[in-house]
């Protein structure tokens, strides 16, 4: 379970100081699978990676079970995103100078799994296993970094915009290809996306306007990626 | 498109920034090394000279002999060294400049302007060679009389004081400057050979040397090896660095013997900072090539330190291969030259290998080499996730 208690963020100083997190608390339990929406600027991805432990908050507390993330040093943040998180971000990020395999094995050697070429062929990308990401489309990268992040057995995914840059044919296969594993895997999930459509495939959706949180539902009935609309 | 145009525009009077000159301080550096070795002992050479009239005796003689052999060498060494590094460090610049600016070089040709219009702008490069050899220049001049008298501490000489060569100052500092500048343009005119179009189209296009066979090794040997692969040129670089380093320290330590205590100061002096200048500027450029890879590698949970390793270990069994060649070069070289300094000289001990030079070396290398690796792995951990999702 994660447990966020009134996060608060701002950047600059001053004059310029921006508050973009002002005041957030939210709980995600095991295996939710959470869709925050939002306007641009609304500081969806801040918060993402505030609770994921990328950034320091300035304020508040966030535990992951017993584990308080908030008062952490940078190097047990690194060791407890190794263990705890994936990521999966809207323009992928792949190494440019490793193929596909080594890609994921990027992910995989975190956790220790031996088996990740599982994790490519659940993606559909065994054919494109020695390609590198210059010549895959976007679709097939970003599944790519799928396989990367769920390869490393991550115990909550983390995905900033994930279809955002995908048309929408490829968008609904990555997804896709994620929910499925995410029956298979049981991992938390929590999906940052300005596209109201995909709320409807979520447990919780939980909507943001500057800094705060506006709403939050329960969907009682998951639609899939391609009952949704577009 | 319409931003890069005006700014091409802008920059079009000067190509190259003064920022773009200023990273060059390898360059400069370098130069000055070369320029203040060379004047100090050729300066020395041509005084000396002027007065072997007034030198007699037997001893006398044969110091005056072995000095003026000595200086030829050390000027034709060192220089000849250092100028070889230049001129590497200078095609790697540009070579590096064009690669970074391919949109902007395209744009330019496209716009209308001619291959030798744009090459023209590189000719810059030479004012830091100007600078660097100036500089040196003008340091060995205020050395040399301090320098004078060590060289004649045993008195077997008339006093002469230093005098000034315009000659050399030409030589030394002028043509050297126009010989990069020209270098810079026809190096430059050269690489923008290919088309307006190709120059873009490359700028987009992502270069990747890909590994040649399937292998299944760790991910971060993996990384380590690519790494290496995508930037061969640098291995070259750090074998080199550290090859002048090995070479120049062993052989100040045989200088403090066979010659002056001054000359073995010099030559030390110069390994090092040859040795650390090119080592940063190469272990800098991976760093930055590899900036991204490495906030993800953070963002996933590796440490900052392991992937300072990774990135930078594959250099490592090169920098000792550079040591090891530096080793053996200075002693084929030393017992060449006591041969030819000394000959028909009596009372000079058989040259030998010197151990505790070696090793004393080989101390401050690993310390040296290694120390400059943690810099940057420390460096490494401040790198932040925001910095790459922003651009
Ligand atoms: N590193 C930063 N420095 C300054 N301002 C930032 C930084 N990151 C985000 N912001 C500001 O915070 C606000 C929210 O950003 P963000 O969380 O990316 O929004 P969203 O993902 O909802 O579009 C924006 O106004 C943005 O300009
Ligand atoms: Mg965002």
């Amino acid at each position: 379970m994660i447990k966020i208690e009134n996060v608060h963020k701002s950047y600059g100083t001053g004059d310029s100081r921006n508050e973009v997190l002002k005041g957030v608390s939210l709980t995600v339990k095991d295996g939710d699978f959470v869709v925050i929406l939002g306007a641009s600027g609304s500081g969806k991805s801040t918060l993402l990676n505030v609770i994921s432990g990328l950034e320091p908050a300035d304020e508040g507390t966030i535990c992951y079970d017993d584990r308080k993330v908030s008062s952490m040093n940078d190097t047990e943040l690194t060791k407890f995103r190794k263990e705890y998180i994936g990521y999966i971000f809207q323009q992928y990020f792949l190494l440019p100078n490793l193929d596909v395999d080594k890609n994921v094995k990027m992910g995989a050697d975190l956790a220790g799994n031996k088996e990740y070429r599982k994790t490519i062929k659940a993606v559909g990308l065994e054919e494109k296993r020695m390609k590198y990401p210059h010549e895959l489309s976007g679709g097939e990268q970003q599944r790519v970094s799928v396989a990367r992040a769920l390869a490393k057995k991550p115990k909550v995914l983390y995905l900033d915009e994930p279809t955002g840059a995908l048309d929408e044919q490829t968008g609904r296969q990555v997804l896709d290809y994620i929910c499925t594993l995410k029956r298979e895997l049981g991992f938390t999930m929590v999906m940052v996306t300005h596209n109201q459509n995909i709320a409807q495939m979520a447990d919780t959706v939980i909507r943001m306007n500057s800094g705060r949180i506006v709403e939050t539902y329960h969907n009682t009935k998951q639609k899939t990626a391609y009952e949704i609309a577009w | 498109m319409m931003y890069e145009y005006v700014r091409c525009r802008e920059e079009y009077g000067m190509i190259i920034s003064f920022k773009d000159v200023f990273k060059m301080i390898g360059i400069l550096i370098v130069s000055f090394c070369a320029v203040f070795v060379c004047t100090l002992f050729l300066n020395y050479y041509i005084d000396i000279t002027s007065v072997e009239a007034a030198i007699t005796g037997q001893m006398a003689r044969i110091m005056y002999e072995a000095m003026r052999n000595t200086a030829k060498m050390v000027s034709a060494l060192s220089g000849g060294c250092l100028l070889l590094t230049s001129v590497v460090l200078l095609c790697f610049y540009i070579g590096h400049y064009v690669d970074t600016h391919k949109k902007q070089l395209g744009i330019l040709k496209a716009l209308g302007y001619s291959r030798f219009a744009i090459a023209k702008g590189f000719a810059v490069f030479g004012l830091c060679v100007f600078a660097g050899a100036a500089a040196g220049y003008l340091g060995a001049h205020l050395l040399m009389p301090g320098f004078y008298e060590t060289q004649n501490a045993e008195g077997y000489f008339p006093p002469f004081d230093a005098t000034f060569h315009p000659s050399l100052f030409i030589a030394l500092a002028v043509l050297p400057a126009v010989f990069f500048a020209m270098l810079s343009i026809f190096y430059s005119y050269y690489r923008l050979r290919v088309s307006a179009l190709t120059l873009m189209r490359e700028a987009a296009a992502v270069k990747v040397v890909k590994a040649k066979k399937e292998t299944n090794m760790p991910f971060l040997t993996e990384l380590r090896k690519s790494s290496v692969r995508q930037r061969k040129s640098l291995v070259f670089f750090i074998t080199f660095a550290v090859f002048c380093f090995s070479s120049m320290m062993q052989m100040s330590f045989s200088m403090d013997e066979l010659a002056s205590v001054m000359m073995a100061v010099m030559i030390m002096s110069i390994g090092i900072v040859l040795a650390c200048v090119t080592l940063l500027i190469a272990t800098t450029s991976v760093m930055k090539a590899n900036a991204k890879t490495i906030t993800m590698l953070k963002v996933f949970g590796y440490e900052a330190r392991e992937c300072a390793k990774a990135v930078l270990g594959g250099y490592r069994p090169w920098a000792y291969v550079g040591f090891a060649v530096g080793t053996v070069y200075q002693f084929g070289l030393l017992k060449i030259a006591v041969e030819v300094v000394f000959a028909g000289m009596e009372g000079i001990p058989e040259y030998g290998f010197d151990v505790p030079a070696f090793f004393c070396t080989l101390v401050v290398f690993v310390l040296l080499y290694e120390g400059i690796m943690r810099f940057y792995g420390k460096k490494m951990e401040r790198f932040s996730v925001k910095e790459i999702m922003l651009d």
